[in-house]
């Protein structure tokens, strides 16, 4: 049976719309976890013991189970103490949720790569907080940590097709129900695939560029 | 509200029995294959003479492509492509396959940041001893490499346990499908998804320290 692009390339606006929500989960998401992520990373240098220990279990628990499982548990489970989440609610609030765990240990790994002579470098040449923030820490704590962040978000755009497993209507949700209307499922996942596939080339291309003229990352990325 | 009939049976416990053993066959298969097939397409990579150069450039977009669509997006189309051609095979066989795929893009590229780790002058050193370019690799380089490949790997496979996760989508009775019917059956959601949770922490958790320790270890031996 010959393949018919035909029909699903005239929906294009369809798909485009959910591969456009598929980048905005994953942005959302990403900023979240970003947030949730600095707190986490900083408690663990500075917290009490007890806030490090909890953070340290919720990192190996976020990090050590299956992202769609959790996501179960949060749609299927919280409705059970009366907690009822819209699907995509959920499946934000699940890769939030991970991405926090993941980024934790990136930005952890990162905060450790300042060596503390420098610091004492920039104090001794009389740099003030902020100066040495934004010319001796952010710079070279951004060569360590910009490809795995890059790399992370690219994982977490192509992470968002879990979503419609919920019933989002994200890229891989329309595609699903664009093959179940037309009876061409291959040919509409072959054009799916396409679409992920051109939006993270685009997008590590655009982290590249991003990196060389703002951090002047020369090293080979993801 | 549960009622005391709805607690766990025999029966349920053979179900999530069944569901890890289905997860960890999975995950095992498709990286033993992976590993495999994956170590084939790295050599294949290093190669350097123009006769395979289409071959290197099939491969290097192989990896490309499936590294770049969603796990479930493949299984998908790999699902699709099989019902589409009649071929008869199991909801397994489909998954078997399409992780067998992806672990082989993902563990090629592994390994081949491990070929690639050995210093340059040790293919020059092989090459001045009148090594042909597999003893050089069977006797030279990957005796070095496999310290850099391993955890890695090991990093990977606990990932992808996670991953298969995805399967229960097509219909394979692994452990997140078994989580499902007995949600449906009746069981409460949360007691039912926490356990399944608690059963992918424990497969997954004790690899992590391997992983981390096989690390320590082979860095430190590798820095002599």
């Amino acid at each position: 049976m010959p393949l018919q692009f035909r029909p699903i390339l005239e929906q294009w606006p369809y798909l485009l719309g959910g591969a456009w929500l598929s980048l905005e989960m994953a942005a959302l998401a990403f900023a979240c976890g970003m947030l949730i992520g600095l707190v986490c990373a900083a408690l663990l240098q500075l917290g009490p013991p007890y806030l490090r220990r909890l953070i340290t279990a919720y990192v190996t628990f976020a990090t050590n189970t299956p992202q769609l499982v959790q996501i179960y548990f949060l749609f299927f489970g919280l409705p059970e103490v009366g907690v009822i989440l819209p699907p995509l609610a959920a499946a934000l609030v699940g890769m939030t949720f991970n991405a926090g765990a993941y980024l934790c240990e990136i930005l952890r790994a990162g905060m450790l790569s300042v060596r503390s002579a420098e610091l004492e470098a920039a104090d001794v040449l009389g740099f003030s907080r902020i100066q040495v923030l934004r010319y001796v820490m952010i710079p070279h704590v951004m060569k360590v940590m910009f490809p795995s962040l890059s790399n992370q978000f690219i994982i977490m755009t192509l992470g968002t097709s879990m979503a419609s497993v919920f019933g989002v209507e994200e890229l891989t949700g329309r595609t699903m129900s664009l093959g179940a209307e037309t009876y061409l499922s291959v040919e509409a996942f072959i054009v799916a695939a396409g679409l992920y596939l051109t939006i993270s080339l685009v997008a590590t291309f655009m982290l590249i560029v991003y990196g060389r003229v703002i951090y002047r990352i020369k090293a080979r990325m993801l | 509200m549960p009622t005391p009939a709805q607690s766990l049976s025999y029966y349920d416990g053979r179900l999530l029995l069944i569901g890890l053993l289905t997860t960890l066959g999975l995950a095992v298969a498709g990286c033993g294959a992976g590993f495999l097939f994956g170590f084939a397409v790295a050599i294949l990579r290093t190669t350097r003479s123009r006769a395979m150069a289409p071959l290197r450039a099939a491969l290097f977009v192989y990896c490309l492509l499936l590294r770049r669509i969603p796990f479930l997006v493949t299984l998908l189309l790999v699902f699709f492509a099989c019902q589409s051609t009649n071929a008869g095979l199991s909801t397994f066989a489909v998954a078997l396959i399409t992780v067998g795929l992806i672990a082989t893009a993902y563990l090629s590229e592994i390994i081949r940041g491990g070929l690639e780790s050995v210093h340059a002058g040790q293919w020059q050193a092989a090459r001045a001893l009148n090594f042909t370019h597999w003893q050089a690799l069977r006797y030279v380089i990957v005796p070095q490499a496999w310290r850099v490949i391993l955890p890695p790997a090991v990093g990977f496979l606990v990932m992808f346990i996670k991953d298969t996760a995805l399967a229960s989508q097509i219909g394979v009775m692994e452990l997140t499908s078994a989580g499902k019917v007995l949600g449906n059956k009746g069981l409460p959601s949360m007691l039912v998804y926490g356990m399944i949770l608690l059963l992918y922490f424990l497969i997954s958790y004790p690899l992590t320290r391997l992983g981390r320790r096989a690390e320590s270890k082979l860095a430190f031996a590798r820095n002599r």
